[in-house]
């Protein structure tokens, strides 16, 4: 026996060793002596003492339980025997050590020394087959159909090497496949306890079918195609593996596996190679038969007759997942039993009630105030009331809302007299400044929808968004000037010249990465925006006493809460410069000089915000962070909270995506949420909703996770100019009507209502909250007349400044080197997709069924990438140069040359900053973000004074 | 639906040691209601040398009933702690009939022949009182300890007495014994600690003769010390900061949580319920 540094009870389980029958006797304990040491001697066995109990009626049934489930000692006799006499009568319980006699025989020992069965004439059974059913044993009420000799389930019969009393167990145990989610489980390892749940299951359920339906809902829980299910022999235990493809006959078709015991004392989700859920039989000549003392398995099911016993450890398994699985397994038994040509996977979880229960667990219909006008009238509304407001701020640049209103109104009008009016688009590509929001409230005026650009994107791509999306007008860039539009527009303070905008009509287009390799504009109308607001100002309190910041970019839709969150509630919008936005501590002191109350973050950003804080003696007046754009690891707040309370300051991770208006769902944070490591990501905005829906585009239960669809106010027009791919995300909703987007993110609803957001399903990534399709990035490559053959890679990092991309490419004779098609990847894509290294190869390594075997991809080459026909330049000289050179390389993990550029490296703003604190901490300059960016190179940098700003 | 909370013992099996009546009555009838299994070993006869009545075959039978009540299975044994035979079979008994041993609660002990100075006390009296107090813990344990260790799970309970901290005036021989047994409380459980059994001792106060378990030992405590008897729990009383007597479910309910896993990583310690007395 192997010491288990455990709590007590679970170094070995001797339970399992045995199994156990009870049956009623009559008698005096005399003449059940007698019978019983008969019964034994006729099966070779040695007498034993039988111990006689009196126990209080009441407690009988209890005591009775008891004295099965208590296990025989290692090295002491094979059968305990214990009468239990009470006032109703008495019960004979049996313990016996597997082995000397299989599941019936002991039924069969049982009634003979109960007196209840004859043993003239009959052998005794041995092993393995029908016996005799004894007068007075419990009825079968599953066997009505059978013949009287036969109390075990006919399809029993079919597999080989079975016999009443063992147990197949259903278990979700790796296959060389796959074992899937196991989280839906939702057992609480701290509160590790045994649990029981007892249903029943329609007339005709044997073990095999039971098996079957357990593993059909398993895979649908788990989101797999197979799952493992255990069983116990007479031999001992077994698996069966249970393909939801086939049908009850395929199963029935497949011998159970021998396998190992689940390793004991390891109930709290004991991951595979283990069975995880147990099905056994329990059907006996006795009154009450257990298979094992013991369930094997975290969760076991015994079935007697029709009914079922679930056994569970609540470490493992919720008492509410277990009745919810009985409640399925029972739907599937039913149209199993009914069609036996049915597949396992095809059978329905829900009942009409169900299903309708589910379909709204997801978000409550919501019917919003009906909105008139467009997002422009309701800003012109707050320069009619607080025209002297501010409305608009970029450094010393201030615009009031009156003067906001009156500047739209003089671009609208210029717009309109360029052709830009109700049906069409304006690309707006302007630095950061007052002027591009009210560029774009000027678009939106001219009833026309812009389609944001970020200058500092590559040209290519540029060229790219204003193709594609086919606008009217480019303002700013090569287009036209926000000057040019000012002057030549006139005051239209009354709005006399607005075109006819309603809530149907398109606000916007914004561009996302696009799986097809090519990005692709997402098209929102006004109503969205007014939802988004309308759904979130009371419950968030935002009104005209908030500043908010205007933080990210134009092209990223987070910024379109920003803009109209904002200017929507009547609040002062603070439109952050560039350089600030990469300098948190920069970005520190702007929050505190314009006093801004509501900041919007993705966690990467919001991490470096806090490390700021915690450098400064100065507190923020933050009310309300919101974080959107990837995944927030809550762990991270608790540093934050105990900074700024709960009370103070409200934190709100937001999921959400572009194709449903910015936001889906919110969580108001709190330090429980944060300790715990939540991934829930809340309920829907009200208005919005969520379906969680599995391949087949079925409903799953709460718990399960799948495909997050969205559904309600937020759903966008489509893909501009795309209608096939518009079709294929942008479905009809089944259940609710209307149109819901398949958002390729992986999620489960939990029984509250919440949604847990889990990552993606496919190749998007998200890195420093931009959305990245690695099939972009492939495609680019691809294009690229040297490439033959494409691997793209994220190294997520230990730390978000970690996360890079890595590209591997097979080269066509007498290519160029890979620095060159890095250079001209660069021109197309906006830098956080350009891969940090470029790696050639001369194959891919593929696996056997011709996919790419990303394992087996060696490290990436992190060789530097100089400019073609550059020597190799070791000349930054030594010294401080060199320090500063050397602590470069380190940071970017590749070889640095003085003329490399940082960002051309992979550098992005969060390993800048690792940068500045590594040379500030190694005494070699004390530099700010702003420096880099102006000085990209170590040679540019050296010559930098390290300490103006 | 989940099933209710089992008793805090349920599916365990514990060994009392002068479980006739008085502490070991209230430590049986309380492991009982949370579900405990039973054997109940006492001498259930008087002692030529113990100056007062012990345990009786009728006072064992009726605590083994009132904790059949409860629905466990309670097997009175008729044992002496000092005959290690009887020791062994009683142990034996309880590994045939469960399967395995939880808890031994070392709850008998004798309190007189006492009430006179060291010199007066007679070698027989001396050894008398030793095999009961303190080598007849020590034979439970070493018949019990082997069967915890290969279970890697057990709970010893030495029912010891304030007497193991503090000295009593003409107690010499109780309170050498009850020293005695604290010191093999220590020692045992650092003997067991790798292996997960657990061995604490208990220190109760002066404990009032409550009539439910026929406890009787403050009675004879005040007969050794000439106190008279009728008004002997108030002289006792007057001894207590929280100016009462302790109650015995509060001893069984301290050996309760000893017992039980709440207490998992509680081992070696000396526990006293005297309401405050031994800390003046």
């Amino acid at each position: 026996m192997s010491s288990r540094p455990q709590t007590t009870r679970q170094h070995s389980d001797p339970g399992r060793s045995c199994h156990s029958a009870a049956v009623a006797v009559a008698g005096d304990p005399g003449e059940v002596a007698a019978r019983l040491a008969a019964a034994l001697a006729r099966r070779g066995l040695d007498a034993v003492r039988l111990w006689v109990d009196r126990v209080p009626a009441s407690m009988a049934a209890a005591r009775r339980a008891a004295e099965l489930a208590r296990p025989l000692p290692a090295g002491g006799p094979p059968v305990r025997a214990v009468l239990l006499r009470h006032d109703d009568g008495a019960d004979l319980v049996l313990v016996v050590r597997r082995g000397p006699l299989t599941g019936r025989a002991l039924g069969e020992l049982a009634a003979e020394a109960a007196g209840i069965a004859s043993p003239a004439g009959a052998e005794p059974t041995a092993g393995p087959g029908p016996g005799d059913r004894p007068e007075g044993a419990a009825p079968d009420p599953a066997g009505q159909s059978q013949p009287a000799g036969q109390s075990q389930p006919a399809g029993q019969a079919e597999s080989p090497g079975t016999a009443a009393g063992e147990t197949a167990g259903a278990g979700a145990a790796d296959d060389g496949e796959h074992e899937g989610d196991t989280a839906w489980r939702g057992g609480n390892p701290r509160a590790d306890r045994t649990g029981s749940y007892a249903f029943v299951v329609p007339a005709g359920t044997d073990r095999l079918a039971l098996t079957g339906a357990v593993g059909a809902v398993l895979a649908r829980f788990g989101g797999v195609r197979r799952v493992r299910v255990g069983t116990l022999l007479d031999e001992g235990p077994a698996v069966v593996p249970v393909a939801v493809d086939g049908t009850l006959r395929a199963l029935a078709a497949r011998p159970a596996d021998p396998a190992p015991w689940p390793a004991a004392g390891r109930a709290p989700d004991a991951g595979p190679p283990e069975a995880v859920v147990g099905v056994l039989t329990g059907d006996s000549p006795a009154d009450t038969y257990l298979p094992s003392l013991t369930p094997p398995w975290p969760l076991t099911l015994t079935l007697r007759g029709t009914a079922v016993t679930c056994d569970f450890r609540t470490g493992a398994w919720a008492a509410e997942v277990v009745a919810a699985v009985a409640r399925y397994v029972t739907r599937v038994l039913e149209q199993l039993l009914a069609d036996g040509d049915r597949a396992l996977g095809d059978c329905d979880l829900f009942d009409d009630a169900e299903r309708d229960r589910v379909a709204a667990l997801g978000g409550a219909t919501v019917d919003l105030p009906e909105p008139t006008g467009g997002i422009h009238d309701r800003v012109a509304g707050w320069a009619r009331t607080t025209p002297d407001a501010p409305a608009v701020s970029y450094g010393d640049d201030r615009l009031t809302y009156a003067q906001l209103d009156a500047r739209a109104g003089r671009i609208a009008a210029a717009l309109r007299a360029r052709g830009c009016g109700p049906g069409t688009r304006v690309g707006v590509c302007l630095e950061r400044s007052v002027d591009l929001v009210a560029a774009l409230l000027g678009v939106l005026r001219a009833g026309a929808a812009y389609v944001p650009i970020d200058p500092t994107y590559p040209a290519e791509r540029i060229r790219y968004t204003v193709e594609d999306s086919r606008v009217t007008l480019l303002v700013g860039a090569d287009g036209v000037e926000v000057d040019e539009l000012l002057a030549d527009g006139t005051d239209d303070a009354a709005g006399t010249g607005a075109a006819a905008v309603g809530p149907d009509d398109p606000a916007y287009v914004i561009y996302t990465s696009g799986s097809t390799g090519r990005p692709k504009g997402v098209q929102v109308p006004h109503r969205n925006v007014l939802a988004l607001v309308a759904a979130t100002q009371d419950d968030l309190g935002l009104g005209p006493a908030d500043t908010w910041t205007m933080f990210h970019s134009s092209a990223f839709d987070f910024s379109v809460w920003e803009i109209w969150g904002c200017l929507l509630t009547g609040g002062h919008l603070v439109v952050v410069p560039h350089l600030v936005v990469r300098d948190p501590a920069e970005f520190h002191t702007l929050l505190r000089a314009e006093r801004v109350t509501v900041l919007n973050q993705t966690p990467s950003a919001f991490a470096q915000l806090v490390d700021a804080d915690r450098r400064s003696a100065h507190r923020l007046g933050l009310r309300l962070v919101v974080f959107g754009g990837e995944p927030l690891d809550a762990g991270m707040l608790t540093g934050w909270f105990d900074r700024y309370p709960e009370r103070d300051c409200r934190l709100v991770n937001m999921f959400g995506i572009t194709e449903t208006t910015v936001h889906v769902t919110a969580q108001t944070m709190d330090r429980g949420l944060a300790l715990a490591g939540t991934r829930s990501v809340g309920r829907p905005l009200p208005g919005w909703y969520v379906h969680v829906l599995d391949p087949a585009g079925r409903l799953l239960p709460p718990g399960a996770a799948g495909e997050i669809h969205v559904g309600g106010a937020g759903v966008a027009d489509g893909y501009l100019h795309r209608d096939e791919l518009t079709a294929q995300r942008f479905l009809p909703d089944p259940w609710r009507g209307g149109r819901m987007y398949r958002s390729g993110d992986r999620g489960r609803l939990l029984p509250d209502g919440r949604l847990e957001h889990l990552g993606r399903l496919d190749d998007q990534v998200k890195i420093r909250g931009y959305r990245i399709e690695l099939d972009e990035i492939r495609q680019v490559l691809l294009d690229d007349p040297d490439v033959l053959a494409v691997a793209v890679t994220v190294d997520t990092g230990a730390e978000a400044a970690d996360a890079r991309l890595h590209a591997y490419v097979v080269l066509a004779d007498g290519a160029d080197p890979p620095a060159d098609l890095r250079r001209r990847v660069a021109r197309i894509l906006p830098g956080y997709m350009v891969p940090a290294t470029v790696t050639p190869l001369p194959a891919l390594p593929l696996t056997a069924n011709g996919k790419l075997d990303a394992a087996r991809l060696p490290a990436p080459d992190a060789r530097p990438l100089p400019a073609a026909g550059e020597p190799a330049d070791t000349g930054a000289g030594t010294g401080r140069a060199e320090r500063i050179r050397v602590v470069w390389e380190r940071v970017l993990g590749a070889e640095v040359g003085p003329e490399d550029n940082f960002f051309d490296l992979g550098g992005n703003s969060l390993l800048a900053l690792r940068l500045l604190r590594e040379l500030r901490a190694q005494g070699l300059g004390e530099f700010t973000p702003r420096h880099l960016y102006v000085h990209p190179t170590v040679r540019a940098l050296v010559g930098a004074t390290g300490t103006e700003r | 639906m989940p099933e209710p909370t089992p008793g805090r013992l349920a599916g365990r099996t514990a060994i009392i040691t002068g479980a006739a009546r008085g502490l070991g009555r209230a430590c049986a009838t309380a492991f009982a209601a949370q579900g405990a299994d039973l054997v109940l070993v006492d001498v259930a006869h008087d002692l030529p040398d113990v100056p007062y009545p012990l345990g009786s075959a009728s006072q064992l039978a009726h605590t083994a009933k009132l904790c059949a009540e409860h629905g466990v299975a309670a097997y009175p044994v008729e044992a002496d702690v000092r005959d290690p035979e009887a020791v062994r079979a009683a142990v034996a008994l309880c590994l045939d009939r469960f399967g395995r041993i939880d808890v031994l609660v070392n709850n008998a002990g004798i309190a007189a022949p006492s009430g006179k100075p060291v010199h007066e006390i007679s070698e027989a009296e001396w050894q008398l009182m030793l095999d009961v107090d303190l080598s007849g813990p020590w034979r439970m344990v070493g018949a019990v300890g082997a069967v915890m260790c290969r279970q890697r799970a057990g709970s010893i309970v030495n029912v010891a007495s304030t007497a193991g901290l503090v000295g009593y005036r003409h107690f010499a021989g109780y309170v050498a014994a009850k020293h005695g047994l604290v010191g093999l409380t220590r020692a045992a459980a650092l003997d067991y600690a790798p292996l997960k059994v657990r061995v604490n001792a208990l220190c109760p106060g002066s404990v009032r003769d409550d009539p439910y378990v026929e406890g009787r030992m403050l009675a004879e405590i005040a007969r050794s010390l000439e106190v008279p008897v009728a008004e002997h729990e108030e002289t006792f009383v007057q001894a207590q900061p929280m100016n009462a007597l302790i109650e015995p479910d509060s001893v069984a309910q301290a050996a309760l949580w000893l017992a039980s896993d709440e207490s998992s990583q509680v081992t070696g310690s000396v526990i006293t319920v005297d309401g405050g007395f031994t800390t003046r």
